[in-house]
């Protein structure tokens, strides 16, 4: 038998929870069949995601999952362009005719969907990104050109987590757009998604006792974001989401960590969501999202 | 008395002939550890410099991993060159957790001191008694050791 889980036609952080929804009613075993096929937008947020879906969804066992791709011949070339499928390909049965796709460099895909396994991605990665986002960064969202190496820094960080605590591999993309719909101004945004074991196995060992009867997803991500504890009693430990805050603080950004069933975040003041979600659906390893907003326009 | 030490050249030659950024823990701990075979390679060195001028991007883990954990651990003082502000975004607030403090040489030689308030005052007054700076008249810093 298979299982229908579907793709949000807008997939992003808001509709990824109505997608984990799906994704966590399949049962071990059973082959899922992740249709886009009416999909008109997604986020770097929900390309990565749907990455992480598929990892798991192999690790549940049983036949490669299907994808059926988006049909909007637009969205489709979005989704190609930003190296969704070079990376899907090895996840999922890929229905649909996939275009080719062209160079970025005219792009404001400033990432495209990387994967990160091992310490080397994130040179690679931090190397990629330096030489693509300080013109967007400078240019488009106003930031002083010396915050390119901050930026570097959070996504390397960012990066980091998945090597030092998924247990394995996930993916990263950057991109800067025009949010016209939340924001009304140009960002740039950092979506890095994996499969893996997420913060609250992470942290239990050395965690759960403090927290005792409070212990759960959503006590492992306040831990991690807000205390900025590790599973590693190294006292330097931690520094890595401790510094994406405080770069995140000077240039007004958001961050939201998803993992299990709980959702934690630092909400500036031109965003709407609220700093702790409990009780979602399942979805494993972590999901985190950096937004940096452009600099000194007109709130929304 | 005092030793130089290239961390791009370290980087290079321990981790990638490639990148020039000092990024993850991995990489942090291959060039700490070949740092700390230096200095216990000159056992008269009493100041090391470590230089950073060709390194790109320093992000907190390599902050942690080879400048705060060098601070903890060697027994020389260690004096950072060639240090931008990328660099020092990510080294100041690991330092200054750590309540640890590390000596800073700008391009015209004036010291500064990064870290813990305690740990800086304390570290320019081990300098200025060991003869290894100075005070300016203007009340500023510079090695004296050569």
């Amino acid at each position: 038998m298979t299982r229908l889980v579907e793709v949000p036609t807008s997939f992003d952080d808001r509709s990824f929870d109505q997608f984990a929804g799906a994704f966590a009613q399949a049962a071990d075993g059973e082959r899922l069949l992740f249709d886009a096929h009416a999909a008109e937008w997604a986020s770097p947020y929900g390309l990565v995601g749907l990455l992480a879906a598929g990892q798991a969804a192999a690790r549940r066992g049983g036949d490669k999952p299907l994808l059926t791709a988006p049909t909007n011949g637009d969205v489709l070339g979005y989704w190609a362009r930003a190296g969704f499928f070079r990376e899907a390909s090895e996840l999922f049965e890929i229905h649909g005719k996939i275009p080719r796709t062209k160079p970025l460099e005219e792009s404001d895909v400033l990432l495209d969907v990387t994967p990160v396994r091992a310490a080397e991605d994130v040179h690679q990665v931090v190397s990629r990104i330096q030489e693509r986002a300080s013109a967007i960064l400078a240019v488009k969202l106003g930031l002083d050109p010396k915050a390119t190496m901050g930026f570097a820094m959070a996504l390397s960080e960012a990066c980091q987590n998945i090597v030092e605590h998924a247990g394995t591999g996930g993916w990263v993309a950057v991109q800067s757009y025009h949010w016209r719909r939340r924001l009304g101004r140009q960002v740039v945004v950092i979506a890095v998604a994996d499969a893996g074991v997420g913060f609250r196995h992470s942290l239990e060992p050395t965690q759960s006792k403090r927290f005792g009867d409070r212990w759960g997803d959503g006590a492992a991500l306040e831990a991690a974001l807000i205390q900025g504890t590790s599973r590693f009693r190294d006292p330097g430990r931690g520094q890595g989401l401790a510094g994406i805050r405080r770069y995140l603080s000077r240039w007004d950004g958001k961050i939201s960590i998803r993992s299990g069933t709980a959702r934690i975040a630092i909400v500036p003041k031109w965003d709407d969501d609220v700093p702790m979600r409990e009780g979602l659906p399942p979805f494993p390893g972590a999901q985190v999202l950096i937004i940096i907003p452009e600099q000194g326009s007109a709130t929304p | 008395m005092i030793q130089r030490i290239d961390v791009h050249e370290v980087l290079q030659r321990r981790v990638s002939g490639v990148y020039a950024d000092l990024v993850t823990r991995p990489t942090g701990r291959a060039v700490r550890e070949d740092i700390e075979r230096t200095i216990a390679a000159d056992a008269q060195a009493r100041v090391t410099v470590i230089d950073f001028t060709r390194v790109g991007c320093v992000d907190y883990s390599c902050a942690d991993e080879i400048v705060a954990k060098l601070l903890r651990d060697t027994r020389v003082i260690l004096l950072l060159r060639g240090i931008n502000d990328g660099h020092r975004e990510a080294i100041e607030p690991v330092v200054r957790s750590a309540g640890l403090a590390v000596v800073v040489e700008g391009p015209d030689g004036a010291l500064d001191v990064l870290g813990s308030p305690d740990a800086a005052a304390h570290l320019l007054d081990q300098l200025v008694a060991q003869q290894l700076a100075a005070r300016t008249p203007g009340g500023g810093f510079f090695l004296t050791a050569a």
